[in-house]
């Protein structure tokens, strides 16, 4: 009998269900398809509350910020691309490694953290694009690109040309090689600060504006900085290879991002009730 | 006693040397004029008398990282593709004397210059294209400010004798190049604009937001 039933029920009990669950999923597409407008454009949508009123949907997500405590060194060069060449034993590559292991104890002490394009000498260079992308993407308070001349005298503090655009209204997507223009201002407040300590420390310093890559392709404030021979008198000079004078160099720029961090990334603590600071930071 | 089949020997061997020598002599005047005869000794241009007129060169400095123009009287063709080439290689020819406060190495900097006026733009852009030798961009000091300042010197020298152009783009033997010695970008054109720089000096004032 059980089995006979089971014969006889089973194929309109299996439509049955089928069609129940054909006409769950179409209401659910149907639905779904309704609300995705609104999600997908970011503008608020009503959401319905327990007793039927309706309260407006929290503001869309703000741009990400930078990390307050997280800079990017990028020792230039480096592989088959040797760079300048400072003197018969010594490359550009290896002066950019050894002042960016230099800055890196410096800056560790200040409080930061401190991300490398490089560590060594690698078969294969990174290319400026891949050091920009890396930098970008860990959204840093600073990037600093780290290069030694030959020519020159003191400490040449680069930052990029390009003009100031307010991303409000150029849109949230910039054009690679003007990825800067939207930090530039605190670009240059950046090479100022730095320029301040290398000043103090009696140091000379030269402010240029140049478009080095990967500079102009960076999110975040930029600087170059490029050690060139120290001319102490016409007869002396100390070379950008001098550990000394790295470890000067080193110290007074690492308190200079530090006074940039006071000034333009306070704690989050102190900006409660103080409004909105330009590069609130996370 | 030398033996006689000893002594022939000799002078034989002498005669083979004398013979060589001038025979070589002979191979290295030779090639000497097939490779003189390949020089292309026609003139490209008719020669004309330039009067020497006054320009401004802006003339750029490693110690300070400055660029001031100087008016100097330099002899140009009526050209303009032919006279931007002169004033060019009057300016860079500058920076190699001994006494330059830039200094660069000697030699043909500048191989030819364009004039190209990009119709497709709405603002009708003015563009002078710098196609310069390999040889100086091989050989030009590497570093940022030192590069950077061949550029504007460059770039204020043509803004100052051809104020109608808008944009300046270089090559260097003809092709698009990334940098111009590993430091300052080449592969974006640059605004023609006076270049006159004085860096500026840091402040307390700058660093507030």
């Amino acid at each position: 009998m059980f089995a006979r039933y089971n014969r006889s029920h089973t194929p309109q009990t299996v439509t049955q269900i089928r069609k129940y669950i054909l006409t769950l999923v179409m209401f659910a597409l149907v639905s779904g398809t309704r609300s995705l407008p609104a999600q997908a454009q970011g503008t608020p949508h009503p959401l319905p509350l327990a007793g039927g009123a309706v309260q407006p949907a929290p503001p869309p997500k703000p741009l990400p910020a930078f990390y307050r405590n997280l800079i990017v060194l990028d020792p230039a060069h480096g592989g088959r691309d040797n760079g300048a060449q400072l003197s018969n034993s010594s490359v550009e590559k290896d002066v950019t490694l050894a002042f960016a292991q230099r800055l890196r104890p410096a800056l560790i002490a200040q409080g930061f953290t401190v991300v490398t394009t490089r560590d060594s000498d690698p078969s294969d260079e990174l290319t400026t694009d891949q050091r920009a992308g890396t930098a970008n993407h860990v959204r840093p308070l600073a990037c600093i690109v780290i290069h030694a001349a030959a020519t020159g005298s003191g400490v040449h503090i680069v930052s990029s040309p390009l003009q100031p655009v307010d991303t409000k209204t150029y849109g949230r997507a910039l054009a690679w090689n003007k990825a800067q223009a939207s930090v530039v201002a605190m670009s240059l407040r950046l090479a100022n600060e730095a320029g301040l300590t290398l000043e103090a420390a009696h140091l000379p310093v030269l402010m240029i504006r140049a478009s080095v890559p990967p500079v102009d392709n960076l999110t975040c404030p930029a600087i170059a900085v490029e050690l060139a021979p120290l001319k102490q008198s016409s007869s002396k000079e100390t070379l950008a290879t001098d550990p000394g004078y790295q470890q000067r160099v080193a110290a007074a720029i690492a308190e200079g991002v530090a006074s940039f961090r006071t000034h333009n990334a306070p704690p989050p603590q102190a900006t409660q009730g103080a409004g909105a600071r330009p590069g609130a930071a996370q | 006693m030398i033996p006689r089949y000893q002594r022939i020997l000799f002078w034989s061997l002498v005669g083979c040397i004398l013979l060589m020598g001038a025979f070589m002599l002979r191979g290295c005047r030779e090639a000497h004029r097939r490779l003189t005869a390949l020089n292309d000794v026609n003139p490209i241009a008719a020669p004309t008398t330039a009067a020497k007129e006054e320009v401004a060169l802006y003339i750029a400095s490693d110690a300070d990282a400055t660029i001031r123009s100087v008016r100097s009287e330099v002899a140009l063709p009526q050209d303009p593709s032919l006279r931007a080439r002169t004033l060019l290689e009057q300016l860079l020819a500058q920076y190699s004397q001994p006494d330059s406060a830039h200094r660069l190495q000697s030699g043909p900097s500048v191989d030819d210059v364009f004039f190209v006026t990009d119709t497709s733009r709405a603002n009708a852009g003015k563009v002078i294209l710098v196609n310069l030798r390999g040889s100086f961009a091989d050989n030009h000091p590497s570093g940022i400010e030192v590069e950077q300042l061949t550029l504007a010197s460059i770039i204020g020298t043509l803004h100052a004798a051809f104020p109608e152009f808008t944009e300046v783009r270089f090559l260097v033997d003809g092709q698009p190049r990334p940098t111009l010695s590993g430091h300052a970008s080449l592969d974006q054109s640059y605004p023609l604009a006076d270049t006159t720089i004085r860096p500026p000096i840091p402040s307390e004032a700058a660093t507030q937001p």
